[in-house]
């Protein structure tokens, strides 16, 4: 195989070369030449003609060597315009970005966990997410490539007032995109051909450059929407305070945990796609299993999203009230509201997932009862959630309702309620992911009742803390409402972290009442995957926006200013149309990366299999090894 | 017959595009357009036409109503309601005109804050709002114009802002001047030191 690898390799680079000469050959020997009337045999007319062309020429010439040049601010893109152009080509460039910062991430730690349990399985599920990984990554640089010469071609003035500012950081992100590349490459190449340890630092190098880089590009996106170290005209003062702005770190934060989200949720897509092209138990039982920890993956980071989104609003306000209310109150507001119908759709997805998980469970019919009651109360947040602040109305029915507040639901509509409502969820999304990882077993540490009752207390706990600094925030002024998404926040993470300690504790050791069938979901659960995958790239395409039109006419909110026939702050409706376009091109390219992916484990033209290179199946209905951390 | 994996696929990441996007399109459309450029006031215009004028700036390019609002009785409001705010700009510090009160406020916001709020007010004459003198009395005689009658004029002395600044450094520089040229009548109080006003 090798051998064969090797002389293709050789045949390759000896008909490249035989091209490139045979060209080299062909041009010199059949070069264009127009064809030619020798001036003896010119006509007096066409004599005259050449003269007054030649003339015109030398004069043309001459003016052009005498003329200031223009260096235009702006060059137009046909058709679509240069900023929706800018928009889609940055759009897919993070998309995959986040894509190949994520999957490493996640790969990583179910390799280390495979390494430390040794259980192969793991080891290959790892390897079968990097499969995914070599060609995200050459689509990433291509289309940051093609963002970096538009922005050079379509907005020069812009492009270079930021690389003035910005330049000493290009040096580091070139050389940590060299050795991104070099972890890459030798992490997917090396699987298994270097010891594990070494394996491991290679993916652990990989995930730090990677961070590296997105946190080095958060800099320069982040100093456009809340600049900091330069003069009110834009001099540069200081390069460690351009860094280090207001928004910079809530991005680095954000990013990276909603990148892990995303990442699972194209991972357990790819997993979907495969589970239902499946042909035999075994496969199905395989991408089961894939999908469900790809979903674990990216509910996991949902669940703590919101938290750093609330921090990130924060620094938005610290640094311009202004723009905070832009975008709460102003021009985004109802953008918003286009996001609680997302996340809402998330919650629900996820929650929907987990439920019809239940049924491969041998035991888990016992839970099924409160089923019924998490999605009622799911709905519940959801409604709220979604409850615009204000009613678009007709003028008669703004007189009837007193203004543009609804009497009822206009007490919905604000953050003190919102809050409540996303505090709420995402209790009950663990509940729910809490049902499920106990379906299969009971207990049988001694002190399981009191371990029970603790759980329960702390859920009681934190839903009245929830609730209690909901409703106070009715009733006091804004600058203490603000702060009182604090305690909400921490009663929510102090439930999720305290719960689960208390959960691994009590079911280590527990007994199997019954056993997880693999493979045995539902078809409707695998479009759900995919379902999920195109709600958060969608979400991520939204969010993306809202956090750029902030600047509104601004390229560099305050310092520099959007002069361009596009300096306008489109509609909502001309919004979403822009994501869902780039939504659709991602997926056109991701089902090629997918496609690709499937044919390394596919039989090749001899009839062969490739080598072993994804996960041996599951034997029927067995779970995999670690109970209680990733397997249910 | 059965609809091949790859096509449902398709039509359902389609369909959920689709979706989304509809949802898009119920929501209000408003396409936020650039400020025009600054106003150059004519230096005639009565307070009634300069608070008209401040009116089209208050509730147009100098984004006021983003935060503000004006007699809409919301809850908890994150920012003061500005319906009769000259009746308490009057009052609000001792020593202090509407007028002043009203300049302080939009060339030094952080001078004074209401009480029961949290700073936030961006300068006025400051990118990324950026009016210009001109239209910064235009807005105070439109701040007038909402609970009193307006009074001012272009001509009207502001004890905050540039023209206050400039005003206060000839008056520095005529005290060091012999008395006899001190004597001179100034166009304008001074401005006080940044933050003097506050309390």
């Amino acid at each position: 195989m090798k051998r064969r690898a090797f002389i293709a390799a050789i045949i390759a680079v000896v008909a490249l070369f035989v091209v490139v000469k045979g060209a080299e050959w062909f041009n010199t020997r059949l070069s264009y030449h127009p064809p030619t009337v020798e001036k003896s045999e010119w006509t007096p007319r066409q004599q005259e003609v050449q003269k007054e062309k030649a003339e015109a020429q030398a004069e043309a010439k001459k003016e052009a060597e005498t003329k200031e040049p223009v260096y235009p601010e702006y060059r137009a893109f046909p058709v679509i315009g240069s900023r929706v152009a800018i928009w889609i080509a940055a759009q897919l460039h993070l998309l995959f970005a986040a894509f190949v910062l994520a999957v490493p991430l996640f790969a990583l730690i179910i390799e280390f966990i495979g390494y430390r349990t040794g259980d192969k399985r793991y080891d290959d599920l790892a390897y079968e997410f990097c499969k995914l990984l070599s060609v995200s990554f050459s689509l990433t640089a291509s289309f940051g490539a093609v963002l970096t010469f538009m922005l050079i071609i379509l907005y020069p003035k812009f492009t270079s007032y930021l690389m003035t500012i910005f330049s000493p950081t290009f040096a580091p992100y070139l050389g940590l995109f060299f050795f991104e590349a070099f972890f890459l490459y030798t992490y997917y190449y090396g699987w298994g051909k270097f010891g594990k340890r070494v394996h491991l630092l290679l993916g652990l190098g990989l995930n730090l450059v990677g961070t590296s880089i997105m946190v080095i590009a958060n800099a320069w996106v982040t100093f456009m929407m809340s600049p900091k170290g330069v003069s009110e005209k834009g001099a540069l003062l200081s390069l460690h305070d351009a860094i280090h702005n207001y928004t910079w770190m809530p991005i680095n934060i954000h990013r990276f945990i909603a990148n892990i989200a995303f990442g699972g949720s194209v991972a357990a897509a790819y997993a979907a796609y495969q589970f239902l092209k499946a042909e035999t138990d075994e496969e199905r039982a395989h991408y089961d299993w894939m999908g469900y920890i790809g979903n674990f993956v990216a509910i996991s980071a949902l669940l703590p999203l919101p938290f750093a989104g609330y921090w990130l609003a924060k620094e938005i306000y610290g640094f311009s009230q202004s723009m905070g209310l832009t975008m709460m109150g102003g021009a985004f507001s109802w953008l918003f509201i286009i996001q609680a119908v997302l996340i809402g759709n998330l919650f629900l997805a996820a929650n929907y997932y987990l439920w019809l998980g239940m049924g491969r469970i041998d035991g888990a019919e016992r839970f099924r009862k409160y089923i019924k009651y998490l999605l009622i109360v799911i709905t519940l947040c959801f409604m709220v959630w979604a409850t615009p602040h204000s009613i678009i109305a007709t003028v008669r029915e703004v007189q009837e309702m007193g203004g543009a507040f609804h009497p009822i639901l206009g007490f919905l509509g604000v953050m003190a309620a919102k809050n409540t409502a996303v505090n709420i969820l995402i209790l009950t999304t663990y509940v729910s992911f809490l049902l499920y990882r106990r379906g299969g077993k009971r207990p049988t540490v001694s002190w399981a009742h009191w371990g029970n009752r603790a759980e329960f207390l702390i859920f009681v706990l934190a839903t009245l803390s929830v609730l209690f600094f909901g409703i106070y925030g009715y009733f006091v002024p804004a600058e203490v409402r603000i702060k009182l998404s604090v305690p909400q926040v921490a009663s929510v993470l102090f439930t999720i972290i305290s719960v689960t300690a208390i959960d691994i504790a009590m079911l280590r050791g527990a007994e199997k009442i019954g056993r997880t069938r693999w493979g045995q979901m539902p078809a409707r659960s695998q479009y759900v995957l995919v379902f999920l995958a195109v709600s958060f790239t969608w979400l991520m395409g939204l969010m993306g926006y809202v956090r750029s039109g902030l600047r509104l006419h601004w390229h560099v909110y305050g310092i520099l200013r959007d002069t361009s026939p596009d300096a306008f702050t489109p509609t909502l409706g001309f919004a979403t149309k822009v994501v869902s376009v780039c939504v659709l091109i991602f997926f056109l390219f991701i089902g090629f990366i997918f496609w690709l992916a499937g044919l390394s484990g596919k039989e090749n033209s001899h009839g062969k299999e490739e080598p072993a290179e994804t996960a041996p199946p599951l034997e029927g209905g067995e779970q995999p090894a670690l109970e209680g951390e990733i397997a249910p | 017959m059965k609809v091949p994996v790859t096509l449902r696929i398709v039509l359902l990441a389609v369909g959920a595009t689709a979706f989304y996007t509809y949802v898009g399109q119920l929501v209000p459309q408003k396409r936020v357009m650039p400020p025009p450029p600054p106003k150059q006031i004519q230096k005639n215009v009565t307070p009634a036409q300069l608070a008209d004028l401040g009116k089209e700036i208050v509730h147009g390019k100098g984004t006021c109503l983003n935060c503000h609002t004006i007699g809409e009785h919301v809850p908890n409001a994150r920012f003061p309601d500005l319906a009769n705010v000259d009746e308490r700009a009057k009052q609000r510090e001792k020593g202090f005109s509407d007028i002043d009160y009203f300049a302080q406020t939009l060339y030094e916001p952080d001078a004074y804050i209401v009480p029961g709020f949290s700073p936030g007010m961006p300068t006025i004459n400051k990118p990324p709002i950026g009016l210009n003198d001109d239209e910064i009395r235009a807005v105070i005689a439109y701040l007038q114009s909402l609970g009193g009658k307006p009074t001012m004029t272009m001509q009207t002395p502001l004890r905050f802002g540039p023209e206050a600044t400039k005003a206060a450094n000839a008056t520095g520089e005529q005290s060091a001047q012999p008395e006899a040229e001190s004597s001179t009548p100034q166009a304008a109080p001074a401005a006080p030191a940044p933050g003097a006003s506050t309390s």
